[in-house]
């Protein structure tokens, strides 16, 4: 990296200062980590760097994918999320709960779980403005609450037999590309200009920096809040929906865990953790570094225990060199 | 008075489960009889003999176009449930012998580290696309990886499953340990041996959703009404693979039924040991009964002991080792569908039972005369 | 469900609350106190044999690790930081623990008593070293808390893993045991001497480190700056306390509290083996729920292990009312979110 600069800086200074513009940001450092880690596993397997393995890495982090945004979201306003993993659960659980043991068409039953995801994201939101509960205490309890409605409900069995076209979705291809890879760009899209263009976004900054001085400056910060909640649990549920399309069946404990891969994702994207800054573009290569390297490990020949252990130290790694690329600029 | 409005809707939101308590408070459900709707086969009482099985066709999937690889060198990947566990260390050694064995045969082990569905069938993805001839698995859930061993088998990879099955369409075969109703006769056998036939007992199981498990309650649920009528079924608790959730689930139940509780059936290689520590602490040894899955190691303590009179399992090392003898034997072409048998190395001949599985054979009891022969 | 009707008569206009009520609500630590009391009376009126002393012992003794590993969790949380690695770091512990005790190479003039002891302590000692490392990254270079420690998180799990092949430990000598649930043998109690010895020692080291570690957050100048730190790290900085000082210091004893639990966790059984469940969240819930407050500055261990108790409480009520297993998750989070509200409508009451 340090040779590449200076060989940078010496042919042509509005290049280097265009790549030191690149640098002062976090996405910049970040997306050269990528950049170096990806080639380094591309010289390892010639299975890795295959647009074929791309896109089914698309695919398979796709739910995580439509997770980490609303997290970036609510990680800027200095809040958390912990219950997301429980409200997949429950989602997919109502989709099949409601399709096969309460009768309703199917199409009505994919609503009824993402209107179910949305209802327990506004009622984390709720719980967080208006008891004014932290939010890490509230997800924490809704958490175990979720997953415990999902267990409740599925009674411990699982709803398989969809008709064909249920599994489009999570299983087939168009033009090529995985169907759900469609929906987690635009929701990409979708969410970065949401956050960087409108008023909500800047908001959503306003509240991470100094959430009393935004309430003053007039912005309504509890709609807000109970808003990212809500579109956190909603996509939750259109995470579970994925999901069950992509696995054909659905149980209770789907999503277990996916929580702190998504927090991984927003806070290797550069988002701080007690808000005020982060940027959708910074948790999408957040997410696409996590899953590139799992993969590459992987088809290199790396076993599971080990690749956890180099995920681990590339996350506390990448965001020291962030902070220590960043001091140093600054003090430039 | 909008606040009072929206703090009624979270409240009643919240409150609405507690509602419903009276309900779920059933003395059917608490029993929980493993039921998942397959339907049961429990075999028949004492010692009469199985009845023969109508013969099934073969219903396993089949790859497309494989390479012809018949006496050449396979590489193979194991993908268990998960790593860093006792039971599936000891489906790998075994796996490792019969590589060592054949010569002509590479297998490497590689799993997520926690039971997890969506993690499995990412290690399977990556391992197509690394490119494999065949793939070994035990699913986390039958249905939900049948999807991905379908992609494995399109693309000509060799697939055998043994532990715990998938859909038929998703393997070729699949090497059955022993079957669910077996499973569930030498359980209940071994308790009415050793509390007899009025004995009440509870049941510490990982969860109700793990597949396994599930069956084994259903069939016990059968065998038990069948063969058993007088026992007492006391309740069933979840315990996750967790050694200290399971040792407080068995705590509870000796603590809940106290002189009433005969016998605790622990359902997973965790449970069981948990089971015996607790009623070990408890100074409870002979008055309650541990009987349950378990792999030798972890039970010699306390079958040493004598705190527990038998442990039921089948041996993980050789069902590792049959599922590889069973691979090659595909790959070279000796075991087609429609074969009744299969060779396979020091375990001989493996019989073909419900279509396209290979039965290992009938569940193995240790007891304190043969426990401290094995090491796994 | 006794809480919840807490929660209701809380909610009425402040002067319907009698002075006596003020006084029990006055602090999480006594709301929890009177909820876990009466819930064990409830569950005992419906089912006697929940007040029979074994399981009485066992519903005190069962989270006691947690209880344990919940007092570390409060010095991090309470100087406004988290550690979501203490799950990974306490089976990774264990092992540990039980390798020592188990491992055949000592010089064979070291007696078995200074074995056991290694394996007892040097955990502790390992676990403040990796207290120290991730303190070290929070302080000195700056990565938040939960970064440091869900990189540790995965670090551990995957190391441990590695290490151990899924081998289980057996075979650990008699004196080894130190905290399996049985009446205790060869100590002497100069009063009450029966009720002690049916206390178990898991109870006893809970018991005995909640108190040390109160008063040492209550009195000492570290434990009380620790609070500072946490409540206003500017102004703590300004009166002359160093921040970094004060949470490497809170994650070191995180690491000795883990260290701890690990050993006791380790000492219960007769087989080690790795299972991972997610007891990290166990731990913060135990911690949240015991009134600690996630933004630092206030709540104390006392609170954190009445909460780890009446957690167990829970799980095991429930099957005492037989309640359908399939629910127990759902009725705990429901219990979870009550005493929290509780926690919080009090302050906010007190605050006004």
């Amino acid at each position: 990296m340090a040779t590449r600069e200076t060989s940078l800086k010496k042919s042509s200074p509005a290049l280097f200062q265009q790549v030191q513009g690149v640098l002062r940001t976090q996405e910049g450092v970040l997306l050269i980590i990528t950049i170096i880690s990806v080639l380094i596993l591309a010289t390892q397997t010639d299975k890795f760097l295959t647009v074929k393995n791309l896109l089914n890495q698309g695919r398979l982090m796709t739910e995580i994918g439509l997770i980490a945004l609303p997290m970036t979201f609510i990680i800027i306003t200095g809040g958390i999320d912990l219950s997301v993993g429980s409200i997949v659960g429950l989602s997919a659980i109502m989709l099949g709960y409601s399709w096969h043991n309460l009768g309703f068409p199917l199409e009505v039953a994919i609503a009824i779980a993402l209107g179910i995801g949305a209802l327990a994201g506004a009622i984390n939101g709720l719980i967080i403005t208006r008891f004014r509960v932290p939010p890490l205490i509230a997800t924490l309890a809704t958490l175990a609450f979720y997953r415990g409605l999902a267990e409740g409900i599925a009674q411990a069995r699982s709803v398989t037999g969809y008709p064909a076209w249920f599994f489009d979705l999570g299983q087939r291809e168009t033009l090529g590309i995985p169907n759900q890879l469609y929906f987690l760009v635009i929701g990409i899209v979708i969410s970065a200009i949401l956050l960087s263009r409108t008023t909500f976004g800047r908001s959503l900054y306003a509240i991470g920096n100094n959430e009393l001085a935004a309430r003053f400056s007039g912005i309504p910060v509890n709609r807000n809040k109970v808003l990212i909640y809500a579109f956190s649990g909603f996509m939750s549920g259109f995470a579970g929906y994925v999901l069950v399309s992509r696995v054909s069946t659905t149980r209770s404990d789907m999503g277990s865990g996916w929580e702190l891969d998504a927090i991984a994702a927003v806070v290797l994207g550069g988002t701080s953790i007690t808000g005020g800054t982060g940027s959708i573009l910074g948790t999408t290569i957040g997410l696409v570094l996590i899953q590139l390297l799992k993969n590459g490990l992987a088809l290199s020949g790396v076993t599971g225990d080990a690749t956890i252990v180099v995920i681990g130290s590339v996350l506390i790694l990448s965001t020291l060199i962030n902070i220590v690329v960043q001091r140093r600029l600054r003090g430039v | 008075m909008r606040k009072f409005v929206v703090l009624t809707l979270v409240l009643s939101f919240i409150l609405a489960p507690l509602a419903a308590l009276p309900a779920v408070a059933q003395e059917e459900e608490k029993r929980w009889d493993g039921a998942d709707d397959l339907p049961v086969n429990p075999l028949p009482c004492g010692d009469e003999p199985a009845p023969e099985p109508e013969p099934k066709e073969y219903d396993g999937g089949q790859p497309v176009n494989p390479p012809d690889l018949a006496g050449k060198e396979i590489t193979l990947v194991d993908v268990p449930k998960l790593i860093g566990i006792g039971y599936f260390a000891a489906t790998t050694k075994g796996q490792q012998e019969a590589a060592e064995e054949l010569g002509n045969v590479k297998v490497t082990t590689d799993a997520p580290t926690e039971a997890n569905i969506d993690e499995q069938i990412t290690f399977i993805d990556n391992y197509i696309t690394r490119g494999v001839d065949g793939i070994l698995f035990a699913a986390n859930d039958p249905v939900a990886i049948t999807p991905v061993l379908k992609k494995a088998l399109e693309q000509g990879i060799r697939v055998v499953g043994y532990d715990a099955n998938s859909l038929p369409e998703g393997r070729e075969w699949f090497v059955n340990q022993a079957e669910f109703n077996g499973i569930a006769k030498a359980l209940l056998d071994s308790l009415a041996a050793e509390k007899g036939e009025d004995a009440k007992f509870g049941i510490v199981t990982s969860t109700f959703t793990t597949p396994n498990q599930a069956r084994w309650i259903a069939e016990m649920w059968a065998y038990a009404k069948e063969c058993h009528p007088d026992m007492v079924w006391l309740e069933t608790l979840e315990a996750q693979e967790d050694y200290n959730l399971s040792f407080e689930q068995a705590n509870t139940l000796i603590d809940k039924y106290g002189d009433e509780l005969d016998g605790l059936f622990g359902m997973t290689s965790v449970a069981t040991p948990a089971a015996a520590d607790a009623v070990t602490q408890a100074g409870l040894c002979g008055e309650v009964a541990v009987v349950g899955l378990a792999t030798p190691n972890a039970m010699k303590p306390f079958v040493n002991s004598g705190c527990v009179k038998s442990v039921v399992l089948w041996n993980p090392v050789d069902l590792g080792y049959a599922a590889v003898y069973v691979m090659r034997q595909v790959v070279d072409g000796n075991f087609k569908p429609g074969d009744t048998e299969v060779e396979a190395g020091r375990l001989g001949k493996l019989k073909v039972v419900n279509g396209s599985e290979v039965l290992l054979g009938p569940p193995f009891i240790y007891t304190a005369e043969n426990i401290n022969d094995f090491d796994f | 469900m006794a809480s919840v009707t807490q929660t209701v008569s809380m909610r009425r206009p402040r002067s319907q609350v009698s002075s006596v009520l003020r006084t029990i609500f006055g602090s999480q630590e006594s709301v929890l106190l009177v909820v876990l009391v009466l819930l064990i009376a409830y569950v005992g009126h419906s089912n006697s044999g929940f007040l029979a002393t074994r399981n009485m012992v066992n519903v005190f003794a069962g989270y006691a690790y947690i209880a344990i590993a919940a007092l570390g969790m409060t010095m991090v949380i309470v100087t406004g930081n988290i550690d979501i690695s203490v799950g990974s770091l306490m089976v990774t512990l264990s092992m540990l623990s039980g390798a020592l005790v188990t491992y055949k190479g000592y010089p064979s003039w070291l007696p078995l008593d200074a074995i056991i002891g290694i394996s007892w302590l040097l955990p502790i000692v390992i676990g403040a070293l990796i207290g120290a490392i991730i303190g070290f990254f929070v302080t000195y270079l700056r990565i938040p808390a939960i970064v440091v420690t869900l990189g540790f998180l995965s670090i551990l799990k995957g190391v441990l893993i590695m290490v151990s092949q899924g081998e289980r430990i057996t075979g650990m000598p008699t004196g080894y045991a130190l905290a399996q649930r049985r009446p205790l043998q060869g100590l002497d109690f100069p009063i009450f001497e029966d009720f002690f010895r049916m206390l178990t020692m898991p109870v006893f080291f809970m018991v005995f480190l909640m108190i040390v570690v109160a008063l040492w957050m209550r009195y000492s100048p570290t434990g009380r700056a620790m609070y500072a730190v946490g409540g206003n790290a500017e102004a703590a900085r300004l009166s002359g306390i160093s921040e970094h000082r004060i949470v490497m210091t809170a994650f070191i004893l995180n690491g000795v509290f883990v260290g701890i639990a690990a050993v006791l966790n380790a000492t219960q059984f007769s087989v080690i083996q790795v299972t991972l469940p997610p007891i990290e969240l166990q731990i913060i819930t135990a911690t949240v729920v015991g009134g600690v407050s996630i933004l630092g500055g206030t709540g104390t261990v006392v609170g954190a292990v009445l909460a780890a108790i009446l957690l167990n409480t829970i799980t095991k009520a429930l099957v005492f009312l037989d309640i359908s297993p399939f629910w127990t998750r759902a009725i705990q989070g429901l219990m979870i979110l009550v005493t929290v509200l509780a926690d919080l409508i009090r302050r906010q009451r007190q605050a006004e």
